[in-house]
């Protein structure tokens, strides 16, 4: 809404702006990012969606609209910038415990211990790359900062990488950078985390997990990357939960380790990896960055067919999908990810199933009811939800329009094409798990790792500094 | 013990942002015309009718613009929607924007 403000400010319109109690912080920060510190915003009293339409009628008419006249009508002060430090300005000086206590203090730490940030280290980080300090990946909102190679190092020494993860780094933020990306909606209240999903044969050079317990921390580059990307949101895009005030995650999620696809399962199934289902090619490193809301339970299959497996994941995987679908419907996007273990996809590849098969019986099997679709609509406070309008507009396809029976089913899922295969997890135990997406908010963006030209000879050289260690 | 004295940088990015200078705002309300943004949540077909009565009642006069002339600023199509603001807002001849809800 605040965007939208600016623009018809921006086109000399005066402006008042809705915000509910619990997002003025967010609303004053947004219009600050958009140089307009002072834009007016109207307070709503309370949650709106708890309220009686007695307590909704009696919070317009005693305070919003007072609040509303108010801004629109009192004398405004343009806002003042000030003056920021330079990239490679030195902003402190102290040991350890003194950095990170300064960073703390500023809110650019996650609350773990970080590595000082110091030219030299930056320097490391940069030798990785052959891009220059300064090149600009893109403009993060909702700070609206630049984000370039520079702070992209910073970040990754303060997040505790290795320099050759560099080109790693570099390619997540030109993922995030992407407009359609939506990462000014990161701070959303669903509190939807990115995840960052590897292919190529990167995965076994940086020694990355991919086997069991692939999604905890424990593998120093899973762990320090899936740390850097939380962190380059909270200091460039400028995230912040309380006391900050521009994620309003309400609860939100711990950050996301990366997931590695498992490649050489992949090859022996004869299956196409997450990324060359993406339009790459198997030798190609790429990141593939989406929004993740959370996971499934573990979704135990067992038995010796394909179908035996694909009933359970249409069950659990489909199911917890399914509860979120009245946001995908409302905007025609759902990208949910499923990670199948090495030991379940073979039994399902025996039987002749690619990875295509299984998107598509998910797509076909995995219903909701229109009843359940609107009742969630309605209680996350998407009070106009109407699945005819959304047919209508195009939006989506006439299956969610066959009939007006609030008990009719309809598709969970948007598109059998969008919903993510990854192999991945321990080879051991027919486990897999599944990712909840948020619709156009953090679709999957995927973006080819480029290597320095002399990767090799740099790698070597960490290699053999790493063994004399 | 000496420890180690660490000489850091500074974690952010540059700002981009440019101070937008405010125009004037309306001293009476009364005669204006007011264009409504809207992305159709948060109860937003209830607050919006009750908006419209109590101001009507307290400048003679008034006019609203409903927000489906100006498309859903955060649905789908939002960037076009956006993008075409300026233009419909001016066309509309809108004195005044009232936007929301943001929650």
């Amino acid at each position: 809404m605040v965007r939208a403000s600016a623009i018809a400010e921006k086109a000399g319109i005066p402006t008042a702006t809705i915000v509910a109690t619990g997002f003025l912080g967010q609303a004053k920060a947004t219009a600050k990012a958009l140089g307009m510190a002072n834009l007016g915003i109207a307070e709503y009293p309370g949650i709106i969606m708890n309220q009686s339409k007695e307590e909704l009628r009696k919070n317009v008419e005693e305070v919003l609209v007072k609040n509303i006249i108010q801004v629109l009508t009192k004398p405004v002060e343009n806002a003042v910038k000030v003056n920021e430090p330079g990239r490679a300005d030195i902003i402190f000086e102290g040991t350890l415990d003194e950095v990170n206590e300064y960073f703390i203090q500023k809110q650019w730490s996650d609350g773990l211990p970080i590595i000082p940030p110091t030219v030299e280290r930056v320097q490391l980080f940069l030798g990785f790359t052959d891009r220059k300090p300064d090149d600009l990946i893109g403009i993060l909102a909702p700070a609206n900062r630049e984000a370039t190679v520079w702070s992209v190092a910073v970040n990754g020494v303060m997040a505790g990488c290795r320099p050759e993860y560099m080109p790693v780094l570099i390619a997540i933020v030109e993922a995030i950078a992407e407009p359609d990306f939506h990462l000014r909606d990161a701070g959303a209240t669903p509190g939807w985390e990115p995840l960052i999903v590897l292919n190529g044969p990167i995965v076994k050079e940086l020694d990355f997990n991919y086997e069991s317990g692939v999604l905890r921390a424990g593998r120093q580059a899973n762990t320090s990357i899936g740390r850097f990307i939380r962190l380059y949101m909270r200091n460039v895009a400028g995230l912040l939960i309380a006391p900050g005030s521009t994620d309003k995650g309400s609860i939100g999620l711990g950050l996301n380790v990366v997931l590695a696809e498992n490649e050489d399962a992949v090859s022996e199934l004869g299956w196409e990896s997450f990324s060359s289902q993406r339009g790459f090619n198997r030798d190609d490193n790429v990141v593939t960055v989406q929004s993740a809301l959370s996971t499934t339970i573990p979704i135990y299959s067992a038995g010796d067919t394909a179908l035996d497996h694909m009933d359970t994941f249409v069950e659990v995987f489909g199911g917890t999908c399914a509860f979120w679908s009245h946001t995908a419907v409302r905007k025609g996007k759902y990208f949910p990810l499923l990670i199948i273990s090495p030991g379940v996809a073979k039994v399902i590849a025996r039987d002749g199933w690619t990875k295509k098969d299984i998107q598509q019986h998910l797509f076909e099997h995995t219903k909701v009811s229109v009843r359940a679709l609107e009742k969630h609509a309605w209680q996350i406070g998407f009070s106009e939800f109407d699945l005819h309008a959304l047919v209508e507009k195009g939006i989506i396809s006439k299956a969610y329009s066959q009939s007006h029976d609030p008990d009719r089913l309809v598709p969970a899922f948007i598109r059998p094409e969008w919903i993510g295969i990854v192999v991945s997890g321990d080879p051991g135990r027919n486990q897999s798990k599944g990712f909840v997406q948020n619709h156009d908010q953090a679709p999957p963006i995927s973006k080819k790792i480029v290597l320095p030209s002399d990767w090799k000879k740099l790698f070597e050289g960490v290699k053999k500094t790493n063994a004399e260690d | 013990m000496s420890e180690p004295v660490y000489k850091v940088v500074w974690p952010l990015g540059k700002s981009t942002y440019q101070i937008v200078s405010m125009k004037p705002r309306i001293a009476d309300l009364a005669g204006k015309t007011i264009g409504e943004l809207s992305h159709g949540g948060f109860r937003d077909q209830e607050i919006r009718p009750i908006v419209e009565e109590v101001l009507a009642k307290q400048f003679p006069g008034i006019k609203f613009i409903d927000h489906t002339a100006f498309g859903n600023i955060h649905g789908r199509n939002e960037t076009e929607a956006i993008a075409a603001l300026p233009e419909n807002l001016h066309r509309h001849g809108v004195d005044a924007v009232i936007s929301g809800i943001g929650s």
